[in-house]
């Protein structure tokens, strides 16, 4: 058992593996024990991975497999996001020197567009975690999810116009106070 | 390009999906086209909003992750095992203990309720009602009792060295069991249970039969496993690798006699 190489190839990517978990489960616990389950069973099936291959998408795609036949469970979302009080000081993002991207949004409220994406269907909240959020191209996102790069970009455009919709009032401060 | 083409691809033009002829025709309609370039920037703010919403993994889920793949890859390439035999009964049983914890914690969306008559249903139910504000002394009489009848394990540990100290113990009755229950804060508001009582560890939703356990219930991790006849409960908030180190420590300790 390769212990090093398997957590050099997997650990960076463990900040991805756990938001994708939380935006599929929509709560803390679900999402740190489906992210746990994930690293136990791509360890057990390390051997298989090809070296220099695209781990990210590797883990992303036995998450997504574990999800759908363990977790969900018939349970279509919309998920709620830590609602009922129970704001987890731990989800706050951690202070670091913004970009240019980063400068533009900082003073938006990350919470509602953390909502309005757990509002979305469950694969077109997928697709946008895969692409939108994580940067995976759309090929990738297809083999995560096993389906056509079509259809991920159908879903992904569908869930864009029904964001831009809930987030455009925010978009509308973007555009006048920033830009 | 109208702009009706272009706004059917204007998710793919964002993203950087379009072929090069494609994107060649976009870029020129975007040139010579207002309404169009204005929806291009929307659309580029909106994935400046949608990146900037990324939850980072907290410490607790890295710590307890990377615990549960060490523990994972000692199992499968485990060494022979040097040190006293009773010690390394205990190693080995915690090895099996954090690996069960990462397969437990991924099953319990699936598992059935306990038992309600069981102990582990009256040590969930006793954990989660009582004791949150802290336990005060039991009577002599009942100090006597229960160390008539658990001996040493009936003392209250020291668990100073893992930053808890101690918020009071009680005599409990847990579904006819006499048990020494203590409670235990650290300063971050985490909280610590230890249940101990004469019998048999319960039977454990998905339980392999071993003779240790770990049960997690959302963020309540608890650990279990028995000794001398007596079995131990540790249940807390706090995070699950120095739950686990307690659990070690106490596990050593009962082993070897020797109370906290």
């Amino acid at each position: 058992m390769d212990l090093e190489g398997f957590e050099a190839a997997t650990v960076p990517h463990m900040n991805v593996l756990y938001d994708a978990a939380v935006r599929l489960a929509g709560d803390h616990a679900t999402a740190q024990d489906l992210t746990q389950e994930t690293y136990l069973r791509a360890l057990r099936s390390f051997d298989t991975f090809q070296p220099g291959s695209n781990s990210r998408a590797w883990l992303l795609r036995i998450q997504y497999n574990l999800f759908c036949t363990q977790y969900r469970r018939g349970r279509r979302m919309p998920v709620m996001w830590l609602d009922e009080g129970e704001a987890d000081p731990s989800l706050d993002l951690p202070s670091h020197e913004p970009g240019p991207e980063e400068q533009i949004v900082r003073e938006l409220d990350r919470e509602a567009v953390r909502r309005a994406i757990a509002r979305l269907p469950e694969d077109f909240r997928m697709a946008v975690t895969l692409v939108d959020i994580h940067g995976l191209s759309c090929a990738e996102a297809a083999t995560v999810m096993g389906v056509p790069r079509g259809t991920i970009l159908s879903r992904l455009h569908r869930a864009r116009r029904r964001l831009e919709a809930i987030l455009m009032p925010e978009l509308g401060r973007v555009q006048a106070d920033d830009l | 390009m109208t702009c009706e083409d272009f706004q059917l691809r204007l998710t793919a033009y964002s993203l950087g999906e379009l072929d090069q002829d494609e994107l060649q025709a976009a870029r020129g309609h975007v040139a010579g086209c207002d309404d169009c370039a204005s929806r291009a920037l929307l659309d580029r703010q909106l994935t400046a909003l949608l990146r900037a919403s990324v939850v980072p993994a907290p410490a607790e889920t890295r710590a307890a992750v990377l615990t549960a793949v060490r523990a994972e890859a000692r199992g499968t390439t485990a060494a022979p095992a040097r040190g006293p035999a009773r010690r390394r009964h205990w190693v080995a049983l915690a090895a099996a203990l954090l690996a069960a914890a990462a397969v437990v914690a991924a099953a319990l969306l699936v598992v059935p309720a306990p038992n309600p008559a069981s102990p582990l249903a009256a040590a969930w139910h006793s954990y989660h009602t009582q004791g949150k504000n802290g336990l005060g002394t039991p009577s002599e009489a009942e100090a006597d009792r229960l160390f008539a009848v658990l001996g040493p394990a009936s003392r209250t540990p020291d668990l100073a060295a893992f930053g808890l100290r101690k918020d009071g113990w009680a005599a409990r009755d847990l579904a006819g069991h006499l048990a020494a229950v203590a409670e235990y804060r650290d300063g971050e508001g985490g909280r610590v249970t230890l249940m101990r009582w004469r019998g048999d560890l319960p039977p454990m939703p998905n339980g392999s039969g071993d003779e240790l356990a770990a049960y997690r219930w959302g963020r309540h991790t608890s650990y279990w496993w028995r000794d001398d006849g007596v079995v131990w409960c540790l249940v807390g908030t706090i995070d699950q690798e120095r739950l686990y180190r307690i659990a070690e420590h106490l596990g050593g300790e009962s082993e070897a006699g020797e109370p906290g």
